[in-house]
């Protein structure tokens, strides 16, 4: 035979095994194998789950919510600072939804609680922007170590259902960074309904124009219904905010304006926790009108995810922290509750069809 | 280190087979780590990362639909005829499954994006249509079924080098040499 011996020395087998074995290690490595302990979305659907996500099809945070259809007229404003097919559009529609903020999908409605607005805006040439945002006027984080440390001090007690009030207070005392955030949430009014709040993006967004010139923005998306008080606003009806939208929505149809606040060289861009200069240019760059609501166990609203870095072209992510948290941890959870057998809504269809408030304690 | 190869045994592959190959070899790694990267790391810049992710992603179903119709309208060396049977019969199975992986992933990956109702952008701007409508509970499945195929390529890909080294430096049959070009 011509062949050698089909035998070789160990450093031959070594130069066999070696080098999958050190690609493997390197994809394992990249995987977070050898980091069990490094951050990772798991950790934070572990957090979400503490913090009183039941799973259940839900989403992990914002859980409860209903959804409202609509459409999007952008404002000339709107297509100067941004080279979006969406400011090009007409009428463009609207998918959104009203949530409140927690990760509890049954919790009553109340005045106290921090509600958040989700949108999906598509142009015909097949643009798609989508914004979450919450009605609290800064972002209580500023990075992914703090938003790991946030949710684990809402972790529920098991006797009370509650977050401990020390851990909440211990993660605002050890991050001074975070005083004006909590000093704003601490003043800020809320309003007496989901009508007529205003909700923030809290992240900042990079806008590009026709001639490639660049933006930096947060988007407020405000109510054009007057401000009426949360005090005194409350009702027993467990889902009291959720109907009055719908009767509102029954008689007339609700706007909003997107209101893009231009940063200016000094504002942190790519911190979601400190304010801007209260002298920074507001500009409307176009109005969403919603005109009816349904139930989310009715609407595509109730699966469809609202990950803020999906965004057409014009529109993209600042070097903002938080927003590359988002991607990873919305992906985790969609993929997660889209693949479980989802409960009912607490926002039931029956609710959207027939929003007269009881003071039955349904819903509970 | 250098190993003589014994090229009396099997004849290289054609040119364009050779170049398929090796190119193909980078993108897929560059892409598993990538993916590896947006599922496991909450701090990267994702949304560039999953641009370029699907981009990559449609360059390679391309490409290997390019590779399978050139796979058949060309000629594939034979195996040296003094391999065993059972390693013969490896190299066939692990050929048809890597073919089998590097079709399903990217087209799964379309599929659940679809499913999932996400935009599918590619760098440039280019649109791509949705494969299938917008159907979440499919988008969760396919979600999962996208990370168990490139967790099975991966394997499939070390035993791949794996086999090709002992070709090239245990057994020095000339396969190795074969994709090299030589």
């Amino acid at each position: 035979m011509a062949h050698s011996p089909r035998k070789g020395s160990p450093a031959r087998w070594a130069a066999v095994i070696l080098p999958p074995l050190c690609l493997g290690g390197l994809l394992a490595w990249t995987a977070g194998a050898f980091s069990p302990s490094a951050i990772s979305p798991a950790h934070f659907m572990q957090r979400f789950h503490n913090a009183g996500a039941p799973g259940d099809g839900f989403r992990r945070a914002h859980a409860k919510g209903m959804c409202a259809t609509g459409w999007f007229d952008p404002s000339p404003e709107g297509q100067a600072l941004s080279r979006s097919g969406i400011f090009k559009g007409k009428h463009l529609p609207v998918m959104g939804r009203f949530s409140l903020a927690p990760p509890l999908p049954y919790l009553p409605d109340n005045p106290a609680v921090a509600r958040s607005l989700s949108l999906q805006i598509r142009s015909s040439t097949g643009d798609d922007w989508r914004l979450a945002l919450v009605d609290v006027p800064l972002q209580s984080m500023r990075d992914v170590a703090d938003a790991y440390a946030f949710f684990g001090a809402a972790k529920l007690n098991p006797t009370t259902q509650k977050p401990d009030p020390a851990a909440v207070q211990a993660y605002a005392a050890q991050r001074p960074w975070l005083k004006t955030a909590f000093e704003q949430a601490k003043a800020h009014q809320q309003t007496s309904d989901l009508t007529n709040d205003t909700y923030n993006s809290l992240d900042s967004f990079i806008l590009t124009d026709s001639t490639g010139k660049k933006t930096a923005v947060r988007w407020a998306v405000v109510a054009q219904e007057p401000f009426s008080p949360a005090e005194g606003s409350g009702a027993n009806d467990k889902n009291y905010l959720f109907k009055r939208l719908v009767q509102t929505l029954n008689q007339r149809p609700l706007r909003w304006d997107i209101v893009a606040t231009i940063a200016r060289e000094e504002d942190p861009v790519n911190d979601p926790s400190q304010p801007w200069d209260e002298a920074d240019q507001k500009v409307t760059v176009g109005t969403v009108t919603f005109t009816k609501a349904s139930s989310e166990d009715e609407s595509p609203c109730g699966s469809m995810v609202f990950d803020p870095t999906i965004l057409p072209d014009g529109i993209g992510v600042s070097g903002d922290p938080l927003l590359a948290l988002r991607s990873t941890v919305y992906m985790r959870s969609y993929a997660t509750r889209s693949a479980e057998h989802k409960a009912p809504s607490m926002v039931t269809p029956g609710d959207v069809t027939n929003p007269t408030l009881t003071t039955d304690g349904k819903g509970q | 280190m250098s190993f003589p190869q014994n090229t009396g045994h099997a004849a290289p592959f054609p040119r364009l087979s050779i170049l398929l190959h090796w190119v193909m070899a980078a993108l897929i790694i560059v892409m598993l780590f990538v993916g590896l990267i947006m599922a496991h790391d909450p701090t990267i810049h994702y949304a560039q990362l999953f641009t370029l992710h699907r981009t990559v992603g449609f360059l390679i179903l391309l490409l290997v639909v390019i590779r399978l119709i050139n796979r058949f309208a060309s000629h594939t060396p034979d195996l040296p005829h003094d391999l065993p049977v059972i390693m013969k019969l490896a190299a066939h199975l692990s050929h048809i499954l890597l073919y089998g992986f590097m079709l399903a992933l990217p087209l799964v990956g379309w599929a659940m994006l679809s499913a999932g109702g996400y935009p599918i952008t590619l760098w440039g701007g280019c649109h791509i249509p949705p494969l299938i409508g917008f159907h979440p509970h499919l988008w969760g499945a396919l979600r999962c079924l996208h990370s168990l195929l490139a967790y099975g390529l991966i394997l499939l890909i070390l035993a791949h080098i794996g086999a090709a080294l002992l070709h090239g430096i245990i057994r020095r049959d000339g396969v190795l040499g074969s994709m090299l070009g030589r």
